[in-house]
C-alpha cells in the first residue's frame, strides 16, 4: 500500500515549487470501487488525491491529451512507467517535460471479483496491512484475501516497480515470475487451431464496439483510428462478423512492440472480454524474435520501427 | 470435389527482372490466382493480408526483392517484420502460418515464380480450404443452390 501522505507531500512540493504545472493522479469516484483519474493543478486540490488498489486506469493514457510543452507530473506504477517510456520513444512527450512519482505496485484489484462476493452495493473498501481487504457492503462485512482479487494482468506482472521514475515512494518489490507470466499464452497456444479460432471468434463477436479498450490504452492515441476511417475503408470495420473480428485483430496488432502488458484494455471492457491473449502473443513474439520488451528504456525503438539487413527470419531463404 | 485453392499473389513490380516472367504473371496467371501488384513490398499493409484472408484466400504469396536488392533501398525491410509477425499472429487465431508464404527473388532469378506458385498450390490443396477467418468470402456454389 502506498504511503498516501508521502505521495501528497511530494505532489504538493512539485506544484508549489513550480516543477510541474499539473499532476495526473486519482480522486474518489462515485463509488468506492471506482476511483477516477484526476488532474490536479493547485496545492489545495492535492488534498483530494486518492491512491489505492482500485485505481484501475493506466494514467499514461492521458499524457497524449496535453500539449508537449506542458510540464506534467504523474503517479506511475511499473506498467505506467513503461507506457510513459514507450510514449517518450514515440515522441509523444519529452522526458524532461515529465516528473514521474513512482510507486511500486502490489497489483490492481478487479472490482468485479469483489462484487461477486459482496453484491453490488459496496459502501467502503479498506486495504489492511495483512494483505486482506475489508469490504463493507449492504449485505454485510467481508474480509477478502487480496491475492484472490487481483486483476489477471497484475497477478502475472513481472515488473511491478517503476523503472525510471524521478522519485520512488515505497519499498521496491521483488520481480514477478516470468514462467507464470507466460502461462496464459502458452496454454492458449496449446489448444488446437480450431479451438483457438472458435474462442477468438466467440470473444470478438461478443464485443459491443464501445471502444473502451482503445480509450484505456496509452498506445491508442491515433487522432483517427483505422476503424473510424470509412473512406477509403482500410478493412471491413462494421458490425458484421468480418468487422468484429477485424477490429479485434487489428487493435491488438497495432500494439505490437508497444504494449506494456498493463491490462487496462481488459479492465475497461464492459463485456469482460479478456483480450490480452492477443497482445501477449505479440509481446511474446517480440521477446523471442527481437529480444524486445516495450518500455524498458527510453531509447530502444520497437522492432517494427527498426530497419536492419541482418534479420534472421524465414525471409532470407 | 473441385477444390482448387484460391490464391492471392502480392507482387512487387520490380522483383521479376526477367520480362518473360513478368509477362507470364501479367497475362497467363491461372484464374485461381488473384494478382495484386504493388510498387514495393513495403507498400503492403498487414490489413491487405487481412482483407485477403477474410475474403476467402486459401493462401497468400508475397513476392519481393531480396532485402539488399530492394528498388527503394530499404522499403521492403520495414515491411518484412510486420508481415512476418502478422502471419504468425494470424496462426494464433486460426489461419495456418503456412498459408502465407514469402518469396524473395534475386534479380538473376528466372522462371522461379511459376514453380513456387505451383508448389504452394500443391501444399494448399493438401491443407484444404481455409474457412476460419473467411468472413467476407463470397458463398461458393454449394449446398442447396449447387
Ligand atoms: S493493449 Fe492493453 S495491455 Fe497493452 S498497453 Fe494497451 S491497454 Fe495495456
Ligand atoms: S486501434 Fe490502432 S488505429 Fe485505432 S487508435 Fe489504436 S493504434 Fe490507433
Ligand atoms: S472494450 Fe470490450 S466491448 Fe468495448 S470495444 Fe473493446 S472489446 Fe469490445
Amino acid at each position: 500500500m502506498p504511503d498516501l501522505d508521502a505521495l501528497k507531500a511530494e505532489a504538493k512540493r512539485l506544484l508549489d515549487e513550480g516543477v510541474v504545472e499539473m499532476i495526473i493522479g486519482f480522486k474518489a469516484g462515485d463509488t468506492p470501487l471506482h476511483p477516477q483519474p484526476a488532474f490536479f493543478k493547485t496545492v489545495e486540490e492535492i488534498d483530494r488525491l486518492v491512491y489505492n488498489a482500485l485505481c484501475q486506469n493506466n494514467l499514461a493514457t492521458y499524457l497524449t491529451r496535453f500539449p508537449k510543452t506542458q510540464k506534467i507530473g504523474m503517479l506511475v506504477r511499473g506498467c505506467e512507467n513503461r507506457s510513459v517510456n514507450a510514449l517518450v520513444i514515440e515522441g509523444q512527450h519529452p522526458r524532461d517535460g515529465l516528473y514521474l512519482i513512482g510507486v511500486p505496485c502490489e497489483g490492481i484489484i478487479d472490482w468485479r471479483k469483489i462484487i461477486e462476493k459482496t453484491g453490488e452495493e459496496v459502501i467502503s473498501v479498506f486495504e489492511q496491512s495483512d494483505n486482506t481487504v475489508l469490504v463493507e457492503a449492504k449485505s454485510g462485512y467481508f474480509t477478502l484475501e487480496k491475492d484472490t482479487l487481483l486483476h489477471e494482468s497484475c497477478a502475472r506482472c513481472i515488473h511491478p516497480n517503476p523503472i525510471s521514475a524521478d522519485i520512488v515512494i515505497g519499498e521496491l518489490l521483488p520481480e514477478g515470475d516470468p514462467t507464470l507470466a507466460r502461462e496464459q499464452v502458452a496454454a492458449f497456444a496449446d489448444l488446437s487451431l480450431q479451438e483457438r479460432h472458435a474462442w477468438f471468434r466467440q470473444e470478438a463477436e461478443r464485443c459491443i464496439r464501445c471502444y473502451a479498450c482503445r480509450e484505456a490504452c496509452p498506445m491508442c492515441y491515433c487522432e483517427e483510428c483505422f476503424v473510424d476511417h470509412v473512406s477509403p475503408r482500410w478493412t471491413e470495420s462494421g458490425t458484421t462478423p468480418a468487422g468484429m473480428q477485424g477490429w479485434h485483430i487489428v487493435r491488438a496488432f497495432h500494439q505490437t512492440g508497444r504494449c506494456t502488458s498493463c491490462g487496462a484494455c481488459e479492465r475497461a471492457c464492459p463485456m469482460d472480454i479478456k483480450m490480452t491473449y492477443l497482445t501477449e502473443k505479440l509481446n511474446q513474439d517480440m521477446r523471442q524474435k527481437y529480444n524486445f520488451e516495450a518500455g524498458m528504456d527510453t531509447k530502444t525503438p520497437p522492432p517494427f520501427s527498426t530497419i536492419t539487413l541482418d534479420d534472421k527470419s524465414r525471409f532470407i531463404v | 470435389m473441385s477444390e482448387t485453392p484460391k490464391l492471392v499473389l502480392f507482387q512487387c513490380q520490380w522483383c521479376l527482372f526477367s520480362p518473360a516472367d513478368q509477362e507470364w504473371v501479367d497475362s497467363q496467371l491461372p484464374a485461381n490466382i488473384h494478382l495484386i501488384k504493388v510498387p514495393c513490398t513495403g507498400r503492403i499493409n498487414p490489413l491487405y493480408l487481412l482483407n485477403a484472408v477474410q475474403g476467402g484466400a486459401d493462401g497468400i504469396m508475397i513476392s519481393g526483392c531480396l532485402p539488399e536488392q530492394c528498388h527503394f533501398k530499404t522499403g521492403n525491410i520495414g515491411a518484412r517484420r510486420q508481415l512476418e509477425e502478422f502471419s504468425d499472429y494470424l496462426s494464433h487465431i486460426g489461419y495456418e502460418k503456412e498459408r502465407i508464404r514469402f518469396l524473395w527473388l534475386d534479380l538473376q532469378d528466372r522462371g522461379i515464380i511459376q514453380k513456387e506458385l505451383a508448389a504452394f498450390e500443391a501444399q494448399l490443396e493438401a491443407f484444404g480450404p481455409a474457412h476460419n477467418l473467411a468472413t467476407r468470402a463470397v458463398e461458393s456454389a454449394g449446398g442447396a443452390n449447387a
